[in-house]
């Protein structure tokens, strides 16, 4: 990891969700990071991750080289890959790590680098900005609450793991150097405490959004039911906005609601912030600029209660 | 470098054998003890060496040439005979070795096959037989080491075996006759641990007339079975069947029982341990000690006065928990020995208690300080049995998190009539007899995500199986459902029990539970699995859900077996000498294992592995003596300035510097030496001669590999 003026410096890895349709996930990520001494630095040219689900089921020798171009750029740079989805994680890491401890599959994959004059040389590390923000290595809680301008004070928030960064247990180094398991993690409630607002525990925290997978593409109705039995739970908490580090996620809880009202006639109205979105609220960013606007579920109930 | 020793008078050994050995018995050898250093019966120039390449089926010749090995040995220095044989260690592979040693006037045997550890003694033997002293034989591991890491690489495998054998060669030219020595074993064992394995050792070993001393870290004996309510697959009373056991150690007068103790500290070696217990401060004197200190007819007699009288109120853990015990305790009314226990860490010494008891019995010292007991004994068995896996560590079922998930050990002392409940089932939220009962079996075995342990409880699914019948015998409508991988129901008259409890109404739904949640409301637990057998997946309502959870080594595990010496699997379960052909017996000479320490086992097997660790300890104890290996060190006395850096640095005091002609010179007392080699490593000068392991010989076995035999 390199050291200039700010104390860490990352590639910052955008992905597909959130630059096209939650852009406030990223212009809160490089400015509330900046605020914690981090400084995220564009990856240029990277590519599509590429998909786990998307491709990962039906073409690993793609999935492994695309992810590798991905790092080979960042290995360029001679930086640390940062990122905001599980499911960039679940891709940039894995392959990463897979590539790091097996030679065969390096050398297949550098052959097929080699037609864009490429290799991968396994030189850096790839990690998620919501774990940088846990892991005191990087920033810490207490950094992140000393950072707080704007308490979320009030506001009930019940937090969405997601997948891929926390499973599976077993290959993840994230939660073997921070905590102990995966199946009822409490971490982010921490650091959702830090900003001031109060996390609620729910029903079957840890179940699926419906969208990974490639669920969500193949059936979506079956995805949407998935999400609706989340919702249900969630709105027995009586909450009053649910966060999540992942925007495939943030998008199935969001503009899903729009299409569960469409096809099974319920509506919720619950506010879906990515937590890069609700740190940038608490450093002081405004709703605009963090394009909270731009959500499928209006977040306005939930900032007249923080704001 | 070896000419030092070049005195060979080696075909002294194999001439003489020539005639007398044939039926040369076994005691021969134990006579004086040759001062290997001076009276060296060093090979090296006219040795001959005979090679045994073992084929060990295709285990060895599997993986290499053993015609190429054959070849290149016998142009080895000092190879006057090679031979291979399918299996060297059989009748007839011996016969080989002891034939060759004869016809072809060999000073020394080499055998590449397996471990030293697995078949050192047997070609020792065949070593003697063949006439030679046993001692003058030498392995090449060339399969634990060799075919078995390097199974695919022919040619590799081939190349080190031959170095291997080099190796041993070199040393083989330069090994000398040595003789064992003869130690008295202490007529006393000790025994580790009073659980059922335990208690069952120590009686077999006071009833085979050894005086035992049983140590037990908890206040009482009877370990986990007593917290039991019935046995499986024949449902009798785990504490009608133990407490006569319990008695019986209490009383036998051959068996001296120390609870609320632990092992401090142990020296020695095998036939005389010398082992000091820790007795902790218990704050209650028995009659005995009571009398020691002059209080005629004192002590405690059980009578519990002084516990109705105690103001401190703490979780009773032999019930899990589940019931209050004050801070003045015995664990359960049938304990022994009935000798009430302070719990220094929450007595506030507000001397109620004191009181309680009165001026006869005078039977409570508050201030009463642990005391260091020395004991010898010749033998020990450790039997320090198992704790529960944390089960809250798998998050997905929510135990602490949910009330009425439990344990099975909390659903024993539920079921228990002599439990916190008096046997009645009841859910801990709010009291209410189940009507619907989850058992999740394997729940924390045999797990390979890394949070719980990857083995097999082994006795998870037969209690489980039990827990049904209990629920099914007690609280009529009441379904249990059984949540299994597959039942492992292996013993005598287990599988019958599988049945029966299936026929009396039990479900069983194959597949590992994923998620338990729960209700807020009625605090009921929904079970969520998939039914693998159906292909569906299920998300059962219950009123209660018993997670099997997982064994592990019981916590002081460790620390004991560090102060034996016994070693551990990666799970923490101490390690056999041979998990098939010496399931009791350790690496460290004298040293047994008895019960769970070693690995999950049911109360049979537990109890069977008792009495096989009884009999095992036993032996060397009814011999009265044993024979320790000759690696000692010996100070060769010209050389020996007299530094005693030796004496410092040696890890078993078995160095002193004694006066000798007017100057100090550096002694060995050979019984302590294990031959560890650390002072022959170190010493200035070059006054220690490590027997078997001389600097001359790894110097040779160094030159050997380097330069491939040529010296």
């Amino acid at each position: 990891m390199s050291e200039s003026g700010a104390k860490h410096k990352f590639a910052f890895y955008l992905g597909c969700i959130a630059p096209n349709r939650y852009p406030g996930v990223e212009s809160a990520s490089i400015k509330a990071m900046k605020k914690l001494g981090v400084e995220l630095v564009p990856l240029k040219g990277a590519s599509c991750c590429p998909a786990p689900g998307a491709f990962g089921s039906i073409d690993l020798n793609v999935f492994y080289a695309m992810a590798a171009r991905n790092l080979v750029l960042a290995e360029q740079m001679k930086m640390d890959i940062a990122l905001v989805c599980n499911g960039c994680y679940k891709s940039i890491w894995e392959v990463n790590h897979k590539l790091k401890h097996n030679k065969d599959l390096r050398d297949n994959v550098n052959e097929v680098l080699k037609e864009v004059d490429m290799e991968y040389k396994g030189t850096i590390n790839v990690y998620h900005t919501a774990e940088l923000l846990y892991n005191d290595r990087f920033i810490g809680v207490d950094k992140v609450r000393d950072s707080v301008t704007n308490p979320l004070t009030g506001a009930r928030i019940a937090v969405h793991y997601g997948c891929h960064l926390v499973k599976p247990h077993k290959d993840r180094e994230f939660e073997k150097e921070v905590m102990l398991n995966t199946e009822h993690p409490t971490w982010m409630e921490e650091l959702v405490s830090a900003l001031g607002a109060t996390p609620v525990e729910y029903r079957n925290k840890m179940q699926c959004c419906g969208a990974g997978g490639g669920v969500r593409g193949y059936d979506i109705v079956h995805a949407l039911d998935i999400t609706n039995e989340k919702l249900i739970n969630l709105q027995e908490e009586k909450v009053d906005a649910l966060t999540d580090i992942c925007p495939f996620c943030q998008l199935q809880f969001d503009r899903g609601q729009i299409e569960i009202q469409e096809k099974f006639g319920v509506k919720y109205d619950l506010p879906v912030l990515h937590f890069a979105e609700l740190l940038g609220l608490a450093q002081g960013m405004s709703p605009q600029d963090l394009g909270l606007d731009l959500h499928g579920i209006s977040c306005e109930p939930f900032l007249q209660k923080v704001l | 470098m070896m000419a030092e020793k070049k005195k060979a008078t080696t075909k002294k050994t194999t001439s003489k054998k020539e005639d007398t050995k044939k039926v040369a018995p076994v005691k021969q050898e134990v006579k004086k003890q040759a001062p290997a250093a001076v009276s060296s019966t060093t090979q090296q120039g006219d040795a001959r060496i005979g090679v045994f390449i073992c084929h060990c089926g295709t285990n060895i010749a599997g993986s290499m040439d053993i015609e190429a090995v054959q070849e290149s040995s016998k142009a080895i220095p000092h190879v006057a005979y090679v031979d291979n044989y399918k299996y060297m260690c059989s009748m007839p592979g011996q016969t080989v070795i002891h034939k060759a040693i004869k016809d072809h006037k060999l000073t020394g045997v080499v055998v590449a096959a397996c471990t030293p550890r697995l078949h050192e003694p047997t070609f020792r033997t065949a070593t003697k037989d063949g006439g030679l002293n046993p001692f003058r034989f030498e392995m090449a591991n060339i399969r634990d080491q060799n075919s078995w890491v390097h199974m695919h690489d022919r040619v590799g495998s081939t190349d080190k075996a031959i170095d291997a054998i080099k190796i041993a060669v070199a040393k083989a030219a330069l090994l000398q006759d040595l003789f064992p020595k003869s130690v008295p074993v202490e007529k006393a064992a000790m025994v580790v641990g009073a659980g059922v394995a335990g208690m069952q050792a120590s009686l077999d070993l006071a009833a085979a007339g050894i005086k035992t001393y049983l140590v037990e870290a908890d206040t009482s004996i009877g370990g986990r079975m007593s917290q039991l309510d019935k046995t499986f697959p024949t449902l009798d009373c785990s504490q009608c069947i133990l407490t006569p056991k319990m008695v019986d150690v209490g009383r036998d007068t051959n068996i001296e029982l120390y609870t609320y103790s632990e092992v401090h500290e142990v020296e020695g070696y095998i036939g005389n341990f010398d082992v000091t217990i820790r007795k902790k401060a218990r704050g209650v004197m028995t009659p005995k000690e009571a009398e020691a200190k002059g209080i005629v007819g004192g002590g405690c007699n059980g009578c519990g006065d002084c516990e109705t009288a105690c103001p401190v109120v703490k979780p009773n853990m032999f019930e899990v928990g589940m019931k209050p015990r004050k801070a003045i305790y015995i664990n359960h009314p049938q304990v022994v020995p009935l000798i009430y226990t302070i719990d220094f860490n929450s007595c506030v010494k507000c001397g109620i208690c004191v009181t309680a008891c009165g001026p006869e019995k005078r039977a409570i010292d508050l201030e009463m300080k642990d005391e260091f007991i020395k004991v010898k004994v010749g033998t020990a068995i450790l039997a320090t049995g198992y704790d529960i896996f944390p089960i809250e560590k798998k998050e997905e079922w929510g135990y602490k998190r949910y009330e009425n998930v439990i344990t099975s050990l909390e659903f024993e002392r539920l079921i228990c009539a002599s439990g916190p409940t008096g046997g009645h089932l009841v859910r801990p939220s709010d009291g209410q007899t189940p009507k619907r009962v989850a058992f999740v079996l394997c729940a924390g075995s045999r797990d390979n995500t890394g949070t719980g342990k990857p083995y097999c409880s082994r006795f998870c699914c037969m209690y489980s199986l039990k827990h049904a019948h209990q629920i099914i015998e007690k609280i009529p409508g009441c379904i249990p459902y059984l949540f299994y991988m597959d039942i492992r129901s292996f013993g005598k008259m287990y599988e019958e029990f599988y049945y029966r409890i299936q026929d009396e109404g039990a479900k069983f739904i194959r597949g590992r539970v994923a998620n338990i949640l729960e209700d807020k409301k009625t605090k009921n637990l929904h079970v969520m699995t998939d039914d693998t057998l159906l292909d569906r997946p299920v998300d059962m309502e219950v009123d209660m859900v018993v997670l099997a959870s997982a064994v592990q080594p019981s916590a002081d595990t460790n620390r004991t077996r560090k102060l034996f010496g016994v070693s551990c699997s990666m799970d923490g379960w101490l390690l056999e000498a041979h998990p098939k052909l010496n399931p009791c017996g350790t690496t460290t000479a004298g040293v047994f294992l008895a019960g769970v320490c070693q690995g999950p086992k049911d109360i049979p097997d537990t109890v069977a592995s008792a009495e096989g660790a009884a009999s095992a300890a036993s032996i060397p104890i009814h011999k009265g003596e044993v024979e320790l290996e000759p690696y000692f060190a010996t100070c060769i006395e010209e050389k020996c300035a007299g530094c005693g850096m030796c004496v410092n640095l040696c890890p078993y005091s078995a160095l002193s510097l004694v006066e000798k002609d007017g100057r100090q010179v550096m002694q060995v007392t050979e019984a302590k030496c294990k031959g560890c080699g650390t002072c022959g490593g170190f010493c200035p000068g070059g006054a220690i001669w490590m027997n078997h392991f001389t600097t001359p010989q790894i110097v040779a076995q160094i030159d050997a590999f380097l330069l491939g035999g040529e010296q």
